[in-house]
C-alpha cells in the first residue's frame, strides 16, 4: 500500500506505541524520533529511496529534532540530565566506559560501510502529480482546467449505450497505444515499463485516477512528460504527448476508459 | 451465446461416451467445463483478454497488428507451452500455467490477480473457441520430467555433443545466442517471422527458465513454430545432458539490470587498433546490463525491438576515456543504410521483419517515403543498396510478403535496406550545479538542453557525432573527434569508442563525476533506423578516482572524531560538576568529588 513496507512501518509504530504507554523519557523519545526516521527511510519503502533523498530527509529531521531538545530551558534540562548522571555518577562508570568504546566503533564501522558500499546512480526526488496549468489548448481548442470535465462521463446517466461506445473506443485506444507501460491490467507494469524511469503509473492504485479530476488527466495525456513543469522531471518521463498520435475525441475516451475498467470515477469539479 | 457455450458440451458428452466404449485411453481428458462455468469464463475474457487474443477468440484483437510474436489464435487449438507431446493438445493445468505467470518479453503477462476459479473458467472459455478440445483423439497424456540432474562438466560436455549433433545450432547459433545461420528465415505457422531463442538469455525463455521448463519445451515442441520436438530422436539422458548443456549457456539465472557504469582508471595508454591490449584493459572494468525498449514515445514508434538489453563498462586514463558496448543480433546487417535521424514513415511503424507491410497500400509507401524524404538528409553515406530499394526489394516487399523478402534476406550482404547501428547519448554539458536533476529529454535532447550522440552505422564501423535538439532536430557536429572500432562474433557485436576526456562543446569526463549516459540500438533486420529503435532511459557512467581511495585512513578518522568529542563532552561536564561542587563546599555543603575520566 502506498509503496510501503507495512511490516517494517507498523513494527516502528508499535514501538512507538509501547513508549507512549510506558511514558518514555523525552531523550528516549528523541533516540526513537531519529533512529525509527532512518529506519523508515532506509527500509520503510518497498522500492527503497535514493540514498541522497533519504540523506537529505534525515537531515531535515535531525535538524528538527535538536531545536525541539533546546526549544526551552526546560526541555533542555530534562532532555540532558540523564546524560550527565551517566557521566557523573561512580555507579554508571562501567557503562559510559561500553559507551566511550562503542561509539567511535559505530562511526568507524559506519564509515566502513560506505567506503565498501557498491556505488549507486544518483537518485532524485520528483512530483509525482505536478500542478497543472489554468488553461490548456489541444488541437487548438482551449479548456479550462478548473471548470472542464470529460464530456462524455455524463452519459453514464443520460445515455448508457452512448457511453458504451466511447468507452470501447478507448478501449481501442488502449490496447494500441497505451499498455506497453501501463500493463495489461492497468497495473503500471507494462512489458517495457522495466526499462523506463520513472515508471509509469498504476491505474488500479485507488489513491492516483480517484484523486485527479478528468481535466487534469485530459493534461497528461495530451501533453504527456515534456508538458510537466520541472519538478516532475519531464525529460526523464517516457509519457508521450499523446496529441502527436490522437484526436482529442480519442484522448477523452481513453480517458474515460482507464476510469471505467477500474471502477473509478474522477474527483468532482471543485472537490479538494 | 448460450447456444454456442452449450454445443461443445453436448457434442464432448456424445464425445466422451463414445470414447467410453471403444476404451480410449484419453478420453478422460475431454473436460469443457459446464455452461455457468464458460459465461463466467466469458466475463473474465471479455474484460482482459479479448482486447488482444480478439473477442471471437481468433488472436486479432486491437493490439495484434503492434505486438510480436502475435497473440495465440484460440480457434486453431495450437499451442506452444505444453507438457503434451507434440500435436496435441495442452492440459488444462498448461493453460493455467502460462495464464498465471505470462510468457516473459512478450505482450502476454501473467495474471496473478485473477482467482483460481477464473482461471479455470477462463480455461473453459478459451477451450470453447476450438472444436479441437472436443476431439477425444487430439489429447494425450503430459510426458514424465525427470527431475534434472546437478549439471556436471560431463554433462555439459556430452550435451555439448547432442546439440551439435541434433542441429539445434542451425537456429539457435554455435553458442546459443540465436544467430544460427537458418535463424533469418524462420517463420511460424501464420507465415510470421520467428526468432529463434538467444539461449545465453534465460530470462526472456517465453515457456520459462527452470530446467524442467527447458527439458520440456525441447521434448514436446513448440507446436506452431520451428521448435521442434526431440521425444523420438533422443533417449531421456541424452535430454537431460542437453538441458546441462543448454542451462550452461545462459548467462545467469535473471538479467541483473544495473544502473550505472563504474569507469576504472588505467595508466595505460588506450589504443583501439591493438585488439589484445584493449580486451587486457576492458577485463578490469566491471560491466553492467542496461534495459532496452521500444521507443514508442515520438512518431516512428518501435512496438517490438528484438533487442532488449545492451551491456557497458568503460575505462579512462590521463587524457582519453572508452566505452564498449555489446548486444546481440541475430545477424550482422552491413550493408544498408542508418542514421539517427531517417524518417520512418508511419505505415512502418507496425511492421518490422517479414511482409506484414503487404497489408499497407504501396501508395503510402512511396508516397511519403519516396526519394527525397528517404535519401535526403542521408549526406554521402549512401548504401549501394539504393535502386534495388526501389527495385526488387520494394516489389517483393509489397508482392507476397514473407517469402520473398527472406529470399533477399537470405542472401546477406547487399540483401538488407537498413544497416545495424548503435549510439551512446550524453548531454551537451552537465547539470548547473542549484538542479544537478536537470537533464535533456531522454529522446535525442530538447532545444533548452541539447544531447551528444556518438553513432555507429554498422555498414561503416566508424564513429559519426551528432547534436539532438529533439527527435525532429538532429544534426551533425564535429566538435569532438570520437573513434570507434566494431566486431560482430557468433552473434554478439561489441563496439568500443574513444574520445578525449575533455571536450571544447560537449560533456567532459571529469575525476569522480556522474555523467548521464544513454544507449540507443537499431537492428536492420527489423527494419529500424531513425526513431525507430530500441531505446534506455537516462542512466550514469561514473568516473572511479584514479588514485585508489584506502578505507583504513576514513575509519580510523572516524573513530577517532567520535572518541575526541566524546572525551571532550565528559571532561565538560564533570568541570562543570566540579566547579558547582567547589562553589557548594564554599557555601558549605559537601558532594562527593568526582575523578577522572573512567577510559
Ligand atoms: C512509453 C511509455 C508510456 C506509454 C505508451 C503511455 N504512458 Fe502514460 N505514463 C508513462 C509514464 C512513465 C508515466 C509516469 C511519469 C509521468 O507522470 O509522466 C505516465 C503517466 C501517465 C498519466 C499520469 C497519471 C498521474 O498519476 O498523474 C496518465 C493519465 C497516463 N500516463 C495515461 C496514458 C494513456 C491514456 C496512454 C495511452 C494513450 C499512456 N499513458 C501511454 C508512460 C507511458
Ligand atoms: C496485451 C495482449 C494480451 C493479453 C491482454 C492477453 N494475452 Fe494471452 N497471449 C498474448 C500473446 C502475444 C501470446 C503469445 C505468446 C507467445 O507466442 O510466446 C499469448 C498467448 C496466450 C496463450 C497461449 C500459450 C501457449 O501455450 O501457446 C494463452 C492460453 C493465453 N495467452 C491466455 C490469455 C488469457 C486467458 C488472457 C486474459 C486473462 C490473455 N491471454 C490476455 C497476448 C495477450
Ligand atoms: C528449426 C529451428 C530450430 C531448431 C533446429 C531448434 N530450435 Fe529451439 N527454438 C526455435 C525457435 C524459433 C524458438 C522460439 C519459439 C518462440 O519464441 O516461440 C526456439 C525456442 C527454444 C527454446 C526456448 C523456448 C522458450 O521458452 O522461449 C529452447 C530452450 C530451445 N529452443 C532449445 C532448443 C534445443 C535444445 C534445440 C536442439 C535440440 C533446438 N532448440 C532446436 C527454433 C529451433
Amino acid at each position: 500500500m502506498w509503496g510501503l513496507n507495512l511490516p517494517i512501518v507498523l513494527a516502528l509504530a508499535a514501538i512507538g506505541g509501547v513508549l507512549a504507554w510506558r511514558r518514555a523519557h523525552t531523550l528516549v523519545w528523541l533516540l526513537y524520533t531519529g533512529g525509527a526516521l532512518w529506519a523508515f527511510f532506509r527500509f520503510g519503502f518497498a522500492v527503497p529511496i535514493p540514498q541522497s533523498v533519504a540523506t537529505i530527509y534525515l537531515g531535515i529531521t535531525g535538524l528538527a529534532l535538536v531545536c525541539y531538545a533546546s526549544s526551552s530551558r526546560e526541555r533542555l534540562a530534562e532532555t540532558v540530565q540523564p546524560i550527565q548522571r551517566l557521566i557523573l555518577e561512580p555507579r554508571y562508570r562501567l557503562a559510559l566506559a561500553g559507551l566511550l568504546v562503542a561509539l567511535p566503533a559505530l562511526a568507524a564501522y559506519n564509515a566502513y560501510v560506505d567506503l565498501t558500499m557498491p556505488l549507486e546512480a544518483p537518485g532524485f526526488g520528483r512530483e509525482i502529480h505536478p500542478p497543472p496549468p489554468t488553461e490548456l489548448t489541444v488541437h487548438d481548442e482551449t479548456i479550462d482546467m478548473a471548470t472542464a470535465e470529460n464530456p462524455y462521463l455524463h452519459y453514464k446517466h443520460d445515455d448508457p449505450e452512448l457511453y458504451g461506445k466511447h468507452v470501447e473506443n478507448g478501449r481501442r485506444v488502449y490496447y494500441e497505444n497505451c499498455f506497453w507501460c501501463h500493463g495489461d491490467g492497468m497495473g503500471g507494469d507494462g512489458m517495457f515499463a522495466h526499462g523506463l524511469n520513472p515508471v509509469p503509473s498504476n491505474f488500479n492504485d485507488v489513491g492516483t485516477l480517484p484523486a485527479l479530476q478528468s481535466s487534469f488527466v485530459h493534461w497528461r495525456i495530451a501533453k504527456g512528460g515534456p508538458g510537466m513543469p520541472a519538478g516532475g522531471t519531464p525529460w526523464d518521463s517516457a509519457m508521450p504527448a499523446w496529441e502527436k498520435f490522437l484526436t482529442t475525441e480519442e484522448m477523452w475516451d481513453v480517458n474515460l476508459f482507464i476510469y471505467d475498467f477500474n471502477g473509478f470515477e474522477p474527483r468532482a469539479l471543485g472537490q479538494h | 451465446m448460450t447456444g454456442h457455450a452449450n454445443r461443445p458440451t453436448q457434442a464432448a458428452a456424445t464425445l466422451a461416451a463414445v470414447a467410453l466404449l471403444v476404451a480410449l485411453p484419453a478420453n478422460a481428458q475431454v473436460d469443457l467445463g459446464t455452461e455457468e462455468q464458460q459465461a463466467a469464463g466469458k466475463v473474465v475474457y471479455d474484460k482482459y483478454c479479448g482486447q488482444c487474443h480478439g473477442d471471437t477468440g481468433d488472436g486479432n484483437g486491437y493490439a495484434t497488428p503492434r505486438v510480436k510474436p502475435k497473440p495465440r489464435d484460440f480457434t486453431t487449438g495450437t499451442y506452444k507451452f505444453r507438457t503434451t507431446p507434440n500435436g496435441t493438445l495442452p492440459t488444462d493445468d498448461d493453460l493455467r500455467r502460462i495464464i498465471e505467470i505470462g510468457a516473459p518479453y512478450t505482450s502476454m503477462p501473467g495474471w496473478p490477480n485473477l482467482t483460481s476459479a477464473e482461471i479455470q473458467n477462463v480455461i473453459y472459455y478459451i477451450k470453447s473457441f476450438s472444436s479441437a478440445f472436443e476431439n477425444p483423439d487430439r489429447y494425450a497424456e503430459p510426458i514424465e520430467i525427470p527431475r534434472p540432474l546437478e549439471s556436471t562438466e560431463e554433462s555439459v560436455a556430452r550435451g555439448r555433443v547432442v546439440y551439435e549433433e541434433q542441429g539445434c545450432a542451425a537456429c539457435h547459433g554455435e553458442v546459443g545466442r540465436g544467430d544460427g545461420p537458418s535463424a533469418p528465415t524462420l517463420v511460424n505457422d501464420k507465415g510470421d517471422p520467428i526468432r529463434a531463442a538467444d539461449l545465453t538469455q534465460r530470462w526472456t525463455y517465453r515457456g520459462g527458465p527452470t530446467k524442467e521448463d527447458i527439458y520440456r519445451t525441447f521434448s514436446t515442441g513448440l507446436n506452431g513454430t520451428p521448435m521442434p520436438s526431440y521425444a523420438d530422436s533422443l533417449e531421456v539422458e541424452d535430454r537431460q545432458d542437453l538441458v546441462s548443456y543448454v542451462y550452461s549457456l545462459g548467462d545467469g539465472d535473471d538479467p541483473n539490470y544495473g544502473t550505472l557504469i563504474t569507469a576504472v582508471y588505467s595508466e595505460e595508454p588506450i589504443d583501439l587498433q591493438d585488439g589484445e591490449t584493449l580486451d587486457a584493459l576492458f577485463e578490469s572494468a566491471p560491466m553492467t546490463r542496461f534495459p532496452l525498449v521500444g521507443q514508442i514515445t515520438e512518431p516512428g514508434r518501435n512496438f517490438f525491438p528484438p533487442v532488449t538489453s545492451i551491456e557497458a563498462q568503460a575505462v579512462y586514463n590521463r587524457d582519453e576515456i572508452a566505452f564498449r558496448v555489446r548486444w546481440h543480433d541475430l545477424r550482422a546487417d552491413t550493408s544498408g543504410r542508418n542514421n539517427p535521424s531517417l524518417e520512418v514513415p508511419t505505415w512502418d511503424e507496425d511492421n518490422g521483419i517479414g511482409g506484414d507491410a503487404a497489408d499497407d497500400t504501396g501508395d503510402d509507401f512511396f508516397g511519403d517515403a519516396g526519394g527525397d524524404d528517404f535519401f535526403g538528409d542521408f549526406g554521402g553515406e549512401e548504401a549501394p543498396a539504393e535502386d534495388d530499394f526501389f527495385g526488387d526489394s520494394g516489389d517483393d516487399f509489397f508482392g507476397d510478403g514473407g517469402d520473398d523478402f527472406f529470399g533477399t534476406a537470405e542472401a546477406g550482404a547487399g540483401g538488407a535496406e537498413f544497416s545495424d547501428a548503435v549510439a551512446l547519448q550524453f548531454p551537451a554539458s552537465l547539470a548547473p550545479e542549484e538542479t544537478p536533476e536537470l537533464k535533456p529529454y531522454f529522446l535525442y535532447g530538447d532545444a533548452q538542453n541539447p544531447v551528444d550522440l556518438w553513432f555507429v552505422n554498422l555498414t561503416y564501423g566508424v564513429a559519426d557525432t551528432f547534436r539532438g535538439r529533439g527527435s525532429d532536430a538532429i544534426e551533425p557536429t564535429e566538435a569532438d573527434v570520437v573513434e570507434a572500432v566494431t566486431s560482430y562474433d557468433q552473434g554478439a557485436w561489441t563496439v568500443t569508442y574513444k574520445r578525449r576526456r575533455s571536450s571544447r562543446a560537449g560533456v567532459s569526463f571529469a575525476e569522480e563525476q556522474y555523467t548521464p549516459v544513454a544507449f540507443s540500438v537499431w537492428d536492420g533486420f527489423n527494419r529500424e533506423r531513425g526513431n525507430k529503435r530500441a531505446l534506455s532511459s537516462w542512466f550514469y557512467v561514473y568516473t572511479e578516482p584514479s588514485v585508489e581511495q584506502a578505507v583504513a585512513g576514513p575509519v580510523l578518522r572516524a573513530a577517532l572524531i567520535v572518541l575526541v568529542v566524546e572525551l571532550l563532552v565528559v571532561f565538560l561536564v564533570r568541570r562543570r560538576a566540579r566547579q558547582k561542587a567547589a562553589e557548594e563546599a564554599a557555601s558549605g555543603g559537601t558532594l562527593t568529588a568526582t575523578e577522572a575520566p573512567a577510559v
